[in-house]
């Protein structure tokens, strides 16, 4: 018996690491290639390790590559798509909480046919957006810019908070609203006093997911941004695609890194939470 | 002095009625148990009371005024939920200072307050502490605790037990009804418990599909049951119906009932007033512990099962045809399978038509 469990025991683990080595070995290919030289990676080969450790590759991605005509690095791409995503994620967390908290604890009559609709916007491909979307942000005069871009994010990611929050609220009794108002708080005060407190699994499931959702967009950010609006995604892209005389393998994968470094950053940070909060149902009494 | 009169309330939802004329009147420092099976509208009617919906129809009034179009928090009522429903991230005393801070007490006045509930509850120990952390019992002290802070003119009590285990349940059933006697205050309590409302009441109403079928003193409902229904309802165990015709014996009324052996006559009490009903089918409604186990004068019975319970010994058999239940002194107690001479009391005894199963003497 023993001799058994433990063979099958070497099955399980045996398998779940070809597994994690296949999908750690192109984070560990950009690792390795963004910190050789060109002449180390023309010399060497895919995966050995860097004999020389240089991270010359790095800051050229980062303030001097060539995105296009111009030569700044990704630096105005990051900060724009920081400023991208910060408002967006917060305003359609807010946003998606309070429609959560009305469709749940507040229903009115229709509630349910909102809430049909709303969840219907979840599986819209954005793709069919793009043409209204374009011509609703000239008429706000928001076009290209990165204001727009938030406006944008948030209107496509409040299908999912909503869902979110209410699927969250559903399963808070709702007896504990009743309560409140018998102890005479309003709508604001029942929300921001015992809803919000009950909300930490949720909101952290939400703003991980809309960051990433956000800051990982390339299709809005192609479309609907200027010169001087463009996020890092695209300008990743046409870091990438700018025609040099060589292909500069080192500069190509630590750009790569830098865009994707943010959320790899929240999912470290927050990614417990976001396992627990997909996995508890609401706070028990 | 009217505590609460609800006058002819009714609710839908949609197009099914849950409430179908309600009319409920007590006086100031009454106990009113609303009793019925779980989705008869209990809740629901408790709901329109506090306010938390409104009726379809129908006035309610809360002292002397209608309150209808007053909201919740302005109706001086404090509710218990089945659930208890403390605020989960507060402790203990957040949750009783929530409706004060709410309300702007003064911040000395509050902790004044919670003192005294505190103490009042045996709870001061807890008050640092989370809901979570909390035992059923402890918890269910707490939810007290914030309805008497209010302080309220009415309370109301949803359920408030059955979320405990038997032993609690008792012991908290007696609590409640020891604050009840210190504070004098209106209560109306909802349960589906027969025994708790008996145990606590001063006024039952008896509701079933939305419909009141008797508001009265326990003793009223225990004795004198309107239909079929509230006398199987209340009492443990139920009251036996057996099915007879109203006979005449020597110039007598009574009916016969007929166990192992030949049929046996007894004569109804006049109190019942059947005459002119000779002849005609009724339900005979006895009490567990309207039999005696005598030598002479009863009918002879096969005893199926005994369910001895300590005090008394419950004896399983038929008369008529129908399963019956006999409490007796475990003393004489026959055993399974033997036969037994059952006397009915027929002093206590009532009568149903079984066509309208209400009650006809
Ligand atoms: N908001 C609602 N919408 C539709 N039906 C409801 C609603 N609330 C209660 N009901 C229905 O009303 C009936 C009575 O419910 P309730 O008052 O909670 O019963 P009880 O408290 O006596 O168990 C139930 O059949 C329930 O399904
Ligand atoms: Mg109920």
């Amino acid at each position: 018996m023993a001799e058994q469990g433990k063979f099958w025991r070497a099955v399980v683990y045996g398998s779940l690491l070809i597994a994690a080595v296949y999908y750690l070995l192109p984070l560990y290919v950009m690792l390795t290639t963004s910190v050789k030289s060109m002449e180390e990676i023309r010399a060497g080969n895919l995966l050995s390790l860097p004999l020389d450790i240089t991270f010359a590759a790095w800051s050229k991605a980062w303030s001097t590559a060539c995105t296009g005509v111009e030569c700044t690095g990704l630096q105005p791409y990051f900060w724009n798509s920081v400023a991208m995503v910060v408002p967006a994620v917060a305003i359609s967390t807010a946003l998606g909480a309070v429609n959560g908290y009305v469709l749940s604890k507040w229903q009115f009559r229709g509630s349910e046919v909102v809430f049909a609709m709303i969840l219907f916007g979840v599986f819209i491909p954005f793709q069919v957006l793009l043409l209204p979307m374009a011509q609703t942000l000239g008429l706000f005069g928001m076009a290209n810019s990165i204001t727009g871009l938030v406006f944008v994010h948030v209107v496509c990611g409040l299908a999912s908070t909503t869902l979110f929050f209410r699927n969250y609220y559903v399963g808070i009794p709702d007896e504990l609203i009743k309560a409140a108002r018998l102890d005479g708080a309003g709508f604001w005060r029942i929300f921001f006093r015992i809803i919000l407190p009950m909300s930490t699994p949720i909101l952290t499931v939400t703003v991980i997911w809309q960051f990433t959702q956000i800051w990982n967009d390339f299709l809005f950010g192609v479309v609907f941004s200027s010169i001087d609006s463009r996020p890092i995604t695209v300008g990743l892209n046409n870091l990438a695609n700018t025609s040099t005389s060589v292909k500069e393998y080192n500069v190509d994968m630590a750009a790569a890194l830098i865009a994707a470094l943010p959320t790899i950053v929240v999912y470290v940070l927050a990614g417990k939470y976001f396992v627990r909060g997909l996995t508890a149902g609401a706070v028990k009494g | 002095m009217g505590a609460l009169a609800i006058k002819n309330v009714t609710k839908s939802f949609g197009d099914t009625d849950i409430l179908k004329g309600i009319n409920i009147d007590i006086d100031a420092g009454q106990f009113l148990i609303l009793v019925g099976p779980s989705g008869c509208g209990k809740s629901t009617l408790m709901n329109i009371i506090a306010g938390l919906e409104g009726p379809t129809s129908g006035e309610v009034h809360i002292g002397d005024r209608v309150v209808n179009n007053v909201a919740p928090k302005d109706r001086d009522i404090a509710m218990v939920f089945q659930s208890y429903a403390l605020y989960p991230t507060m402790n203990v005393r957040q949750n009783i200072a929530f409706g004060l801070e709410t309300r702007k007490v003064p911040k000395a006045e509050q902790d004044e307050i919670i003192a005294r509930v505190a103490k009042m509850l045996q709870i001061e120990h807890l008050l640092g502490r989370k809901p979570s952390e909390l035992s059923g019992g402890q918890r269910q002290r707490v939810a007290m605790g914030r309805a008497l802070a209010r302080n309220p003119k009415l309370f109301l009590f949803d359920e408030p037990l059955s979320n405990l285990d038997a032993k609690l349940r008792v012991e908290m059933r007696a609590e409640i009804k020891q604050l009840h006697q210190r504070l004098k205050t209106t209560i109306v309590y909802v349960t589906h418990d027969q025994i708790e409302a008996m145990t606590l009441g001063d006024r039952i109403a008896v509701m079933k599909d939305g419909v009141i079928q008797q508001f009265g003193s326990p003793q009223e409902i225990y004795d004198s049951p309107a239909n079929l229904f509230v006398a199987g309802f209340i009492g443990s165990p139920s009251m036996n119906f057996i099915p007879c015709h109203i006979a005449e014996q020597g110039g007598v009324l009574g009916v016969a009932l007929q166990g192992e052996g030949e049929p046996v006559f007894f004569a109804l009490p006049e109190r019942l007033n059947v005459q002119g009903r000779v002849g005609q089918a009724v339900i005979l409604g006895l009490r567990p512990e309207q039999f005696d186990q005598a030598d002479a004068g009863g009918v002879a019975c096969r005893i199926r099962i005994t369910e001895p319970t300590g005090p008394d010994t419950m004896l399983l058999s038929q008369l008529n045809g129908r399963d019956i239940i006999a409490r007796v002194h475990p003393r004489h107690a026959p055993a399974a399978g033997e036969l037994c001479s059952l006397v009915p009391d027929l002093r206590k005894a009532v009568l149903f038509d079984p066509e309208t199963q209400t009650r006809i003497g």
